[in-house]
């Protein structure tokens, strides 16, 4: 393992003395098991956390009376608290331990120091821990995806300070004479998150933005967060898992390297289309929404792409669990993004906006998207780390279909609440069709409340479903690392295929 | 003070920018914008190479009744 490295001999390599030399596989694997299972333990637990503020969310959403006691878990604080939690805690773990594990298999060489790793992990965990308990206790900075108070978020820059650095240094001394595509989105995630990160802390926390510019930032930064930060990792980890559970290469490099140009180019600018119809210049708008359109091109791209390279070995579904998550995330990030795209006109966000509908395409990209591909990933790389295979079969199939079944109702029913809601906010002449009076002119608001009761129970529904697929994960995931690893098996039977299979997939 | 933020933002975004392009233009330079065949072949090897699935649900591998299933 490469621990001993001397930090002053990374920074420049020119003057190393250790010959490094391209390792295997295995090898890299093993080299970085303990800073990978610290970033899986941690973002697992955060998963379940952040689970459990959702549904106390979700539920104050139709039974408003539900521990309306206590005042740490008023709905203000509870939902925000959620929302860190799986933003920072889960999707941001999750990410660190699919850098690492990429980096290390993608420059080909042994992970240089797992401490700086380490370190960056326990500043990040004690960064959000703070932050969340502050939240609870209502300290909230009550700027959206900026509420972490302000005493916890130098931890979080110092943590991905560290990151960053070490990914650079891992790529310096990259031994793949090739760089794949997904080490261009790692390594521009990298750079973008602090970017993003410290304009936002800085001009709507430390020193704030007057008027309108505070709003831009903040949704500038909200939508980079998604689009610079975790979009990049979602599909640096399509573009890596599902080549290589095939066992095919991706359909066409070139596609792929353009949708990562194109994404780099376009996506930073979409982020006002929050704004459209708020109080901001119109060609701000009218720039965010013509961005935000343009966002089809890596879209399509890269959905044309995956498509392709699927083609004619889609009973490997069947077979592989990382596939499956894989190819869910994979193709929810097509619609989700072209739905995306749709949202920011002027014409659909008079309907949608503040209604339900925005929650339900959060969810869509955030979950069906990101964290059903995050899944995929871990399901790939744990037996890599522990040589062992994952306990149960059955416990994955219950994974799967909970949060699959449960994010796809989710999704489509807040998607049709929230127009039927934008719609009966908008239209008076709506109000015949609730049976009220021809001429109930608007619709009373308590009747809209009414309305949307059975789309949130539904929510609530599918978020308890969410629940059970996270809590079969868990136990997976805990069971593996505790079952200890036969002595006969060197390595899981899941990386040797048996030969039918073989010529079957050729 | 106000308008120091504003141009920290404005030049740190041009950094940001100018890594971008700087990026493109390195790739091209280093030929990694020439070859995708052999590009999108890099993370294959003789440990795991083309034509390899490298991932099954576990145990079902074993058994051949699944496998003769698949063709």
């Amino acid at each position: 393992m490469a621990s001993g490295t001397n930090l002053s001999e990374s920074l420049n390599p020119a003057t190393s003395s250790e010959a490094v030399k391209r390792a295997e596989l295995s090898e890299i694997d093993a080299s970085t098991k303990i800073p990978a299972l610290f970033f899986l333990c941690s973002a697992l637990g955060w998963i379940l956390i952040g689970t459990i503020f959702a549904l106390i969310a979700s539920f104050k959403m139709h039974t408003p009376g539900f521990l309306g006691d206590a005042e740490w878990l008023t709905f203000g604080r509870v939902r925000t608290a959620h929302l860190n939690a799986v933003i920072y805690g889960w999707a941001s773990n999750a990410s660190f331990l699919v850098i690492i594990w990429l980096m290390a298999r993608l420059s080909r060489s042994l992970l240089r120091h797992p401490i700086l790793l380490l370190t960056a992990g326990v500043f990040w965990n004690v960064g959000v821990t703070i932050g969340i308990y502050g939240i609870l206790t209502g300290d909230s900075t009550s700027i959206e995806w900026l509420e972490i108070p302000p005493y916890a978020t130098p931890l979080l820059f110092v943590a991905y300070a560290l990151m960053g650095v070490w990914a650079v240094i891992m790529f310096r001394f990259g031994k793949s004479p090739h760089i794949y595509v997904s080490q261009w989105y790692i390594l521009a995630a990298l750079f973008w998150f602090p970017w993003i990160y410290s304009v936002a802390q800085i001009m709507t926390i430390w020193a704030p933005a007057r008027g309108t510019v505070q709003a831009l930032v903040n949704w500038w930064f909200a939508h980079n967060v998604l689009g610079l930060w975790f979009t990049p990792i979602g599909l640096a980890s399509v573009y890596y898992f599902l080549p290589k559970v095939l066992g095919k290469p991706i359909h066409s490099y070139y596609l792929s390297v353009l949708g990562f140009w194109s994404l780099a180019i376009f996506y930073n600018w979409a982020g006002v289309h929050h704004l459209v119809g708020g109080p901001v210049p119109a060609w701000v708008q009218t720039a965010g929404i013509a961005a935000s359109i343009m966002m089809l091109i890596p879209v399509v791209v890269t959905g044309i792409n995956h498509h392709m390279t699927m083609i004619g070995s889609f009973n490997a579904l069947r077979y592989s669990p990382t596939l499956r998550f894989i190819v869910f995330g994979a193709v929810n990030y097509t619609l989700v993004s072209v739905i995306g795209s749709f949202m920011s006109l002027r014409g659909w966000a008079e309907i949608t906006h503040f209604t339900q509908h925005t929650i339900a395409h959060a969810h869509h990209g955030l979950y069906a998207f990101f964290t059903m591909v995050m899944f995929g990933a871990i399901y790939y790389i744990l037996p890599r780390l522990l040589l062992k295979e994952w306990p149960s079969a059955a416990l994955i199939s219950v994974h799967f279909w909970a949060t699959a079944v449960g994010s796809l109702i989710m999704v489509l029913v807040l998607t049709v609440g929230g127009f039927h809601q934008g719609l009966l906010l908008n239209t008076p002449k709506l109000a015949n069709t609730l049976g009220l009076q021809p001429g109930t002119d608007p619709v009373p608001f308590l009747e809209v409340v009414r309305v949307m009761n059975k789309y949130l129970v539904s929510r609530s529904l599918s978020g308890i479903l969410i629940f059970v697929g996270h809590l079969a994960f868990a136990v997976n995931v805990v069971w593996m690392l505790l079952k200890p690893r036969s002595a006969e098996v060197t390595a899981p039977t899941l990386f040797r295929n048996p030969p039918e299979m073989e010529v079957v997939t050729r | 003070m106000e308008w120091f933020f504003y141009a920290f933002a404005f030049v740190f975004a041009l950094l940001v920018t100018a890594s971008a392009v700087y990026g493109l233009y390195w790739s091209s330079k280093h030929g990694q914008l020439r070859d995708f065949e052999k590009g999108a072949a890099s993370i294959f090897d003789e440990t795991e190479p083309v034509g390899v699935p490298t991932d099954f649900f576990p145990k079902k591998a074993k058994k051949k009744k699944d496998a003769r299933k698949l063709g």
